[in-house]
């Protein structure tokens, strides 16, 4: 190796502790980054596979409009000529007593053979030997089903078990193994349309089609049929907006990484900068100097990527669960299994460390290579022109926001570009870091006098003295904060909208069942209306289909029942939208409208049984029930439209001021309960909605403890520089009789006033940020519009946050101040 | 002015000036016009006042500072002709320092921080940076690192530094500054004794008046320009 | 003729094997614990036959098929072989809940073979279905029976067979030249010497064959001509556990006979007793042969490569009494059916063909032989 290499390079162990703190920096990032990276393809592919699993080798899937098909078809499909193979499913989603939702399959495992042949093989599987009778207990046993084996080890079920549910005990005949790990309940066709009420029906046939062409010539009315490419773009689109969030998490996380990096770039170069200046003086060419540097900032990368895939692998299995966990509240219960670990993940951290080590250094290294040998060799590295610097970096931060405005105002329709633009525009503002502690400086000293008088005004001039280290310091903390703010006041509006909305929609006294692939009992919603006290029964019957190629839901609902009583939030107009909706006209939500650019007086056209039916669109409100849009019309139009007259859930208005209000509803509860049906008071059922929306924001919780523990690193490896840079000054405060309280006091009141400065102007900055997370990426990648709501509490937590975190990073240094203080002198190196 | 030497000056420096700009406005003016000639293996002391331009002089032979106006040579070469690449290579081959903070890179040994010019002229002999830690007295100290030195010492390693390559020309910034009297004479006596030994020229920027003693030629800079005098006042 | 075999033993084998193979080891496992073998009916006593209503299905009798297999040649000469097996066997005389269609009371599994001699590949096919809602069934009253997409149906004077699998395709129009023969005594076939220990059976043993055939190696349909034969025989419990197999041939003879043997072998090496034969004349009067009017010697094997089994593969036959003597070899040494891929249910069936004299005359000869209980690991199951 070169000296000159070899000079930089035996820095990182001269200061280990540093280096150790700048390696757990870069690792935090790249974790942060392959964690995230790894459990979203693994969620996301475990939910692709348990999808594909369902589907199973089936090239289509045929399916009607709306609600379930009659199986008499299917003898049109045995003499189809296109059809090579087929097998009707009854698919549902069955209570369980412990009030989960799991998936039930009612298959005949002979037409199956061809399409899922693990599934359909399962069920001969169960025994070896035994009586002809047992070996087709699945055929003949009415209650007898298979359980997907992990979920029959979760809930100590094995052969012979019974699992309750709210149709009634089945008998666990045996266990088979998912490889999506989707917890699954299998059951003979004939015994689930039995379980499930559906007589003579299915909910859908999938095909193994020779001749695509000729089927769908066939079939083409009144069915809806997918082919394998269609469906997993359709399942692309379903979390499309999911992983959006997913991939923008990973690249905040990657963002304060790279920002962390600079960091410790930049102080590496404030270190460095005088043997670069000796070194150009002894004639080393600044290709030398900067390969030098480079070499230490590529040492970082490589081993922090490494540490940093290892911690990331880590990280993935406790974030895998909790994207399952959200994956499960929004779409189907999955439970994902971590990717295992490959040769690959320490590959990829290592690119990612490498990548962000360079992007991070690229100006430090400019700085460096360009720095003035002249300057450099003055003695002590500089803070000199610190005030002129901080303006020049100022202006480089309103350039990169205007850029960034720019970008936001003209090009946000590309949501990537949009992220760009947010991450454009935060970093620009942490560009004027340096300045705002300028400013703030006597306001720091004011504050810091008051709480460490000398040491607190000396430690305030600190600050100010050593801006070029400082203030990368604060402005990476400040990043990571203003993240924590950003996306707890984003979470914070979402939330609150979404009570809003809750008190406008979801009005109801009672909610009867809640699951769109649940079924009310039509006679059941008959007998609820006839209940005397009851103002109205509004029913609600949700299905997807599929608007100008992309899958959007239908709602029917109960016009006149809703009129009466919900409060709709309407996007322009008001409740005199009822009136048209009651004559065949539909609504439409926010984010209908605006991903298909459309509006009140347009008219949407829907494929029905009887061919497509143009409906006009009489008004527009705001709902956050699916971010794919929602069209929703009165029932007698829905079923004109479709023919299905399937009630998902029903939802019951007691009249206002009716004195027997307690016992209509426990009256409801109890005729619910004996039908299987579950039963919802209205506060259960909106805090059933918070709680899938809480899960749901899960990750974005974890992420910023990540972009915390990031900084933390961040501004403790910050803190840790500046008290080696300035042992010097350490013994002169001894000359002057400085105690080692007093310099430890010190050394805290500088970590908090950085602190202090930091959580200021985060709070700004994530007040911002949390504007244009909702105004601009909510907006781009859901369509729907967020109330900002301003909350305390994001702002008291990154408070505590940035207090512990200067707290605990100062300890390290107090602690090596109480540990070399006595033998610090005045002298130079 | 000193006589035309029949062989041709190691420095030669014609009205030379350096000027601070801000806002556009001259601000400071710290060359206004110097001249300088240097003869191989001549040792000359430069004398001044706090900022009368010493420093940004020995920073503009060393063409690490740039003039604003005004001709440098080196060896006969035109140092803003050479160019940046030209005057690295200047340095590597032509040049050494020593400054007042010695400036040793604190991560590498004595043996390192000496072999390390070497290396930079591409000349990969540990050996001479051996002899060259000898002659300045530090055998059996190769291996030790600045900081675990005395000042004189790490000047020592720093002049070995300098002469190991054999340099036209060296360049010392306030040798002596940072050390007592008796260590400064003796790093001021091994540094000129080095130079006549190996006809390398020495300039040495000082306040010391010991300097005198080892110099051929005692020069003053007083407000940017150099005047030559006969002995040390 | 009755056509596998399976019990405990043979189940746990199959674990991996596909699920066909299972049910087929089920159902052809006739000496299963007669369970509620009361509900069904056995075949006990001459019955009173009634066609076309016989041709239907029996409920009554838990184990029934229908068995098509034929000699077939296009215009250029090239000879095929194919069989078409519908079975239906009884799980439960009764379904638990007979509104829904898909309550299982029979099992209905089909094979599909068809034999390309001119390319030398043999093709096999089989599907397993339940009533459901009118996909697979058979009518009580005529001969209708259907597997998905695969059908039997008599209209009028003939009979229609269609199967498509893949790029085996096959639809033929059957037309009787001879009546149907009752097998046995008056189509009561003994299988051994217990009670119900036997079929009711019948064949059409002479089918002027005519239509299409695909076959994979040859892609598109072609025009074929010849002549097939035609089982149907029902029973409730008709084999015992110490048969270990059988051979059974259908011959036709270029002078216009048609012969049906069968022999039980049993785990000791013996023969049955009860096996037996038909002769059919040219005018379509049938005779039973006794075992002992028989004589059968095998002249050569075949060793399967896949299963392992060594079959017979080249036969003398003579029936003195009738001087027919006989010697027959396969088309295709490798006919052989192991249903997905497992030993559990392995046969041998498939297209032969060969010359001797009949009556005294030189004749050729050809039809299909089918070997069960060969394959290792059937040893001794039957």
């Amino acid at each position: 190796m070169r000296t000159v290499t070899r000079s930089f390079l035996r820095y990182l162990y001269r200061r280990r502790s540093l280096s150790l703190l700048q390696l757990l920096g870069i690792a935090c990032g790249v974790a942060a980054v392959i964690g995230m990276a790894l459990s979203a393809k693994s969620a996301l592919s475990s939910f692709s596979q348990a999808v594909e699993f369902l589907r199973g080798k089936s090239s289509h899937t045929l399916e009607r409009l709306a609600g379930p098909l009659d199986e008499a078809i299917l003898r049109e499909i045995v003499s189809d000529p296109a059809v090579t193979s087929f097998a009707p499913v009854v698919e549902r989603r069955l209570k369980l007593a412990n009030g989960d939702l799991v998936r039930i399959l009612g298959i005949d495992p002979f037409l199956d053979r061809a399409i899922r042949p693990e599934i359909s093989r399962a069920p001969f599987e169960q025994r070896s030997g035994g009586s002809f009778e047992d070996s087709l207990a699945f055929l003949l046993d009415e209650k007898a089903i298979l359980l997907e084996e992990n979920l029959a080890r979760e809930l100590g079920l094995a052969k012979g078990g019974a699992l309750n549910t709210l149709k009634g005990r089945l008998k666990v005949i045996g266990t088979f193994p998912n490889p999506s790990g989707e917890p699954l309940i299998l059951m003979d066709i004939a015994h689930a349309q039995k379980l499930l009420e559906l007589p003579g029906k299915i909910d859908h046939v999938d095909l193994i089609l020779s001749d695509e062409g000729g089927f769908v010539s066939r079939w083409q009315e009144g069915y809806r049929i997918q082919s394998k490419r269609q469906r997993q773009e359709t399942f692309g689109a379903m979390v499309g907006a999911f992983r959006l969030n997913l991939e923008a998490l990973s690249l905040m996380a990657l963002f304060v990484s790279v920002f962390l990096i600079y960091n410790t770039a930049m102080f590496a170069v404030v270190s460095r900068r005088r043997d670069a200046g000796v070194l150009r003086s002894l004639g080393a060419s600044r290709g030398e100097v900067a390969r030098a540097f480079l070499s230490e900032i590529a040492l970082f990368g490589i081993f922090g990527g490494l540490l940093g895939s290892v911690f990331g692998f880590l990280l993935s299995r406790a974030l895998t669960d909790i994207i399952g966990g959200t994956i499960s509240s929004l779409y189907f219960f999955l439970r994902p299994t971590p990717m295992p670990w490959s040769w690959w993940i320490p590959a990829a951290g290592v690119i990612v460390g490498l990548g962000a080590s360079f992007l991070g250094s690229l100006l430090p290294l400019l700085e460096l290579s360009h720095a003035d040998p002249v300057l450099t060799l003055r003695g002590r590295s500089g803070s000199r022109g610190n005030r002129r610097r901080a303006w020049f970096v100022a202006l480089a931060g309103v350039f990169f926001l205007v850029a960034s405005i720019i970008v936001l105002a003209f090009f946000s329709k590309q949501i990537y570009v949009a992220f760009i633009g947010v991450f454009g525009f935060l970093f620009g503002l942490s560009l004027l870091t340096g300045i705002i502690m300028v400013l703030a400086e006597p306001l720091l000293r004011r504050l810091l006098g008051g709480m460490g008088k000398l040491p607190g005004r000396i430690a305030a001039g600190n600050i100010i003295q050593n801006l070029g280290r400082t203030g990368v310091a604060v402005a990476a903390f400040m990043v990571a904060l203003s993240m924590s703010i950003g996306l707890g006041s984003m979470i914070g509006s979402f939330r609150e909208s979404l009570i809003w909305w809750m008190g406008t929609q979801l009005r109801g006294d009672m909610y009867i069942s809640n699951a769109s692939d649940m079924e009310v009992p039509k006679d059941f919603y008959a007998e609820i209306r006839s209940i005397p006290g009851i103002g109205g029964v509004d029913t609600y019957r949700k299905v997807p289909v599929l608007y100008r190629g992309r899958t959007v839901h239908v709602a029917a609902i109960k016009a006149d029942v809703l009129q009466r009583f919900a409060r709709f939030g309407w996007v322009a107009g008001g409740d005199e939208h009822w009136e048209a909706v009651k004559k065949g006209d539909v609504i439409v939500s926010e984010s209908f409208a605006r991903s298909f650019g459309t509006g009140p007086g347009s008219e949407v056209t829907l494929d029905g049984v009887a061919g497509p039916v143009r409906l006009r669109i009489e008004g527009v409100f705001y709902d956050y029930s699916t971010e794919h849009g929602l069209i929703m019309m009165d029932r007698e139009t829905y079923i004109g439209l479709y023919g299905d007259r399937t009630i998902n859930s029903i939802a019951v208005f007691i009249d206002p001021g009716e004195p027997r209000r307690k016992q209509i509803l426990d009256d409801v509860r109890s005729r619910a309960l004996s039908r299987g049906l579950p039963a919802f008071t209205r506060e259960q059922f909106h805090s059933n909605i918070l709680e899938v929306f809480d899960s749901t924001f899960a990750v974005t919780r974890s992420m910023r403890v990540i972009a915390i523990v990031i900084a933390f690193f961040g501004i403790t490896g910050a803190l840790l520089t500046l008290f080696i840079e300035r042992q010097r000054d350490f013994g002169i405060l001894r000359a002057l009789g400085f105690s080692t309280g007093q310099v430890a006091g010190m050394t805290l009141l500088e970590a908090i006033g950085m602190g202090f400065v930091s959580f200021v102007f985060s709070s700004g900055v994530g007040t911002l940020l949390a504007i244009l997370l909702i105004r601009v990426i909510n907006l781009r990648s859901f369509n729907w519009t967020i109330f900002y709501y301003p909350d305390w509490q994001p702002y008291a937590l990154t408070a505590l946050t940035a207090l512990a975190a200067s707290i605990g990073a100062a300890l390290y240094p107090i602690w090596k101040v109480h540990r070399t203080y006595p033998q610090m002198q005045i002298r130079e190196e | 002015m000193s006589p035309l030497s029949p062989t041709s000056p190691i420095v030669r420096i014609v009205d030379l000036w350096k000027e601070y700009h801000e806002n556009g406005q001259v601000v400071t003016q710290a060359l206004r016009g110097a001249n300088l000639e240097a003869a191989p293996g001549e040792v000359l002391a430069l004398f001044g006042k706090s900022g009368s331009g010493k420093t940004t002089l020995l920073n503009m032979l060393a063409g690490l500072d740039r003039p604003t106006r005004g001709l440098i040579e080196i060896d006969g070469k035109d140092l803003e002709a050479l160019g940046e690449a030209g005057r690295t290579e200047l340095r590597r081959h032509r040049l050494g320092f020593v400054f007042q903070f010695f400036n040793l890179l604190p991560t590498l040994t004595a043996f390192e921080n000496v072999y390390l010019a070497l290396e930079l002229a591409g000349k990969l002999h540990p050996e001479a940076a051996r002899a060259a830690l000898d002659k300045v007295g530090l055998k059996g100290k190769e291996n030790r690192y600045p900081h675990e030195l005395s000042g004189g010492e790490q000047q020592r390693i720093a002049i070995a530094r300098a002469i190991v390559k054999e340099p036209a020309l060296i360049l010392a910034d306030e040798p002596t500054g940072n050390l007592d009297t008796v260590t400064g004479n003796q790093i001021l006596e091994l540094l000129t004794e080095r130079c006549r030994e190996a006809a390398m020229s020495l300039i040495m920027v000082t306040h010391t008046p010991l300097a005198c003693k080892y110099a051929d030629r005692i020069l003053t800079m007083v407000d940017g320009v150099i005047t030559e005098d006969e002995k040390c006042n | 003729m009755p056509r596998q075999a399976g019990n405990a033993k043979i189940m746990s084998r199959i674990k991996t094997a596909g699920i066909v193979a299972f049910i087929i080891a089920l159902v052809m496992f006739v000496s299963l614990p007669a369970l509620a073998a009361d509900e069904w009916r056995q075949a006990i006593g001459q019955r009173t036959w009634s066609f076309p209503r016989d041709h239907g299905a029996h409920p009554e009798f838990r184990t029934e098929w229908w068995y098509f297999t034929g000699n077939l040649r296009d215009e250029a000469g090239h000879r095929y072989g194919y069989q078409l097996t519908f079975f239906r066997q009884g799980v439960r005389i009764k379904p638990s809940n007979p509104g829904n269609p898909w309550s299982l009371r029979d099992l209905y599994p089909a094979h599909f073979t068809v034999t390309d001699v001119r390319n030398g590949t043999f093709h096999v096919a089989e599907q397993i279905t339940r009533s459901g809602p009118g996909l697979s069934g058979a009518a009580t009253d005529a001969l209708n029976v259907w597997n998905l997409g695969w059908s039997a149906r008599m209209k009028g004077d003939h009979i229609s067979i269609r199967a498509q699998h893949g790029e085996m395709e096959l639809a033929l129009v059957l037309k009787p030249r001879k009546p149907l023969i009752l097998q046995g005594e008056r189509g009561l076939s003994r299988k051994g010497p217990g009670k119900g220990q036997a079929s009711y059976y019948y064949s059409f043993t002479d089918l002027a064959s005519s239509g299409t055939i695909r076959t994979p190696a040859r892609g598109t349909p072609v025009e074929v001509q010849g002549i097939s034969w035609f089982d149907q025989e029902f029973s409730s419990n008709a084999l015992t556990k110490d048969q270990a197999g059988w051979d059974w041939f259908s011959i036709h003879l270029s002078d216009g006979r048609d012969l049906m043997l069968y022999f039980l072998r049993k785990n000791d090496g013996t023969v049955e007793t009860e096996s037996s034969g038909t002769l059919v004349e040219p005018d379509g009067r049938a005779r039973h042969l006794e075992l002992g009017e028989i004589r059968m010697e095998v002249l050569g094997t075949w060793k399967s490569p896949r299963s392992g089994g060594a079959y017979p593969n080249r036969w003398r036959i003579r029936i003195p009494a009738a001087g027919v003597d006989l010697q027959l070899a396969p088309l295709l040494a490798a006919q052989e059916l192991i249903t997905a891929g497992s030993t559990g249910v392995t046969y041998w069936e498939g297209a032969v063909e060969g010359r001797g004299s009949s009556s005294g005359k030189p004749v050729i000869c050809e039809g299909y032989v089918e070997m069960t209980g060969y394959a290792g690991s059937l040893g001794g199951l039957f």
